[in-house]
């Protein structure tokens, strides 16, 4: 007799915890303070207010994959991003900083905070290189732990998402062909 | 005393420093590198007395270099200043023969109570 695979033993088998289930904002929310106090300067506090953000924004994150896989993103103005750089780089820093310096900073944050929240989540995981541009889509709004805080009256955001389920491979079609330079997600 | 920073983020190696300077450590030359590979090289080049290291770096990670070190005989002390301070990193640093790892964000009193005895 011929069965189908139909993936569905996989998938009831295959169950992953939520964010929620594993990591609740007043966490979050410390490893941020605590990440700001030692990393922008002990007297830098954030408040946790959800402010709107400014339309030039500016993303910064690394990767978890272990029981749990997905993204610890802090997302704000680009103009606070390179406020929190030089806050970082103090004496050092450059009259003029260089998007490289705002990239380095702002992505060390990230770093951190995602380490500490990484540690906070049970069995081991790996942590990837932090990367700085446009967030990671939230690919499911269950899976995800936001916080949102205000630094020196500017928003930030930081959200632990989840990376799943992973979003549709794009493949040509005569209807649809890929455009030159469009890489398949 | 000569002391290597290696840590892809440039930030983060002035912070380093600046931690160093901090807690006291500010009679020391400074040599930074900017992943494990690099340290490796200037290991032999630059003869430091003490490494401290983060782990996830590109090119070449912390530990990789520390077990290169070891590896090649070098009993050269070895520190990770790295964001992930779970149990289980500290067990495998433990094994490599780190030290001690200082979780970030760290303070001048968590380099205080690491260094202490280790730096002269």
């Amino acid at each position: 007799m011929t069965t189908t695979d139909t993936g569905q033993r996989r998938r009831s088998s295959d169950h992953r915890p939520l964010i929620p289930s594993l990591i609740d904002e007043a966490t979050v929310l410390s490893i941020a303070e605590e990440a700001w106090l030692a990393l922008v300067g002990e007297d830098e506090v954030l408040v946790p207010l959800s402010v709107e953000l400014p339309v030039d924004i500016m993303s910064s994150w690394v990767d978890v994959v272990g029981p749990w896989t997905g993204s610890v993103v802090l997302t704000t103005g680009r103009c606070t991003a390179e406020a929190l750089s030089r806050a970082l780089l103090r004496e050092s820093a450059p009259e003029v900083l260089e998007i490289e310096d705002v990239e380095d900073a702002f992505g060390e944050i990230a770093n951190v905070v995602g380490g500490n929240v990484k540690a906070a989540l049970t069995g081991p995981s790996s942590l990837s290189l932090p990367q700085v541009g446009n967030a990671p889509v939230v690919r499911n709004p269950a899976d995800v732990c936001r916080v949102d805080v205000v630094w020196r009256g500017e928003p930030v955001s930081i959200s632990v998402q989840g990376a799943l389920p992973p979003l549709p491979v794009l493949r040509p079609t005569p209807q649809n062909p890929l455009r030159e330079n469009e890489v398949p997600l | 005393m000569k002391i290597l920073i290696a840590d892809d983020s440039r930030v983060m190696r002035q912070i380093v420093i600046r931690t160093l300077r901090q807690a006291g450590y500010d009679d020391h030359d400074i040599v930074e590198a900017e992943d494990g590979a690099d340290a490796l090289a200037k290991v032999g080049s630059e003869q430091p007395d003490l490494i401290l290291s983060d782990w996830n770096m590109p090119n070449m990670s912390g530990i990789e270099c520390l077990q290169a070190l070891r590896a090649s005989g070098s009993a050269v002390p070895f520190g990770f200043v790295t964001s992930e301070g779970s149990a289980e990193m500290r067990e495998k640093a433990a094994d490599a023969g780190a030290l001690f790892l200082i979780a970030k964000p760290f303070t001048a009193d968590t380099f205080t109570e690491h260094l202490d005895g280790v730096i002269a």
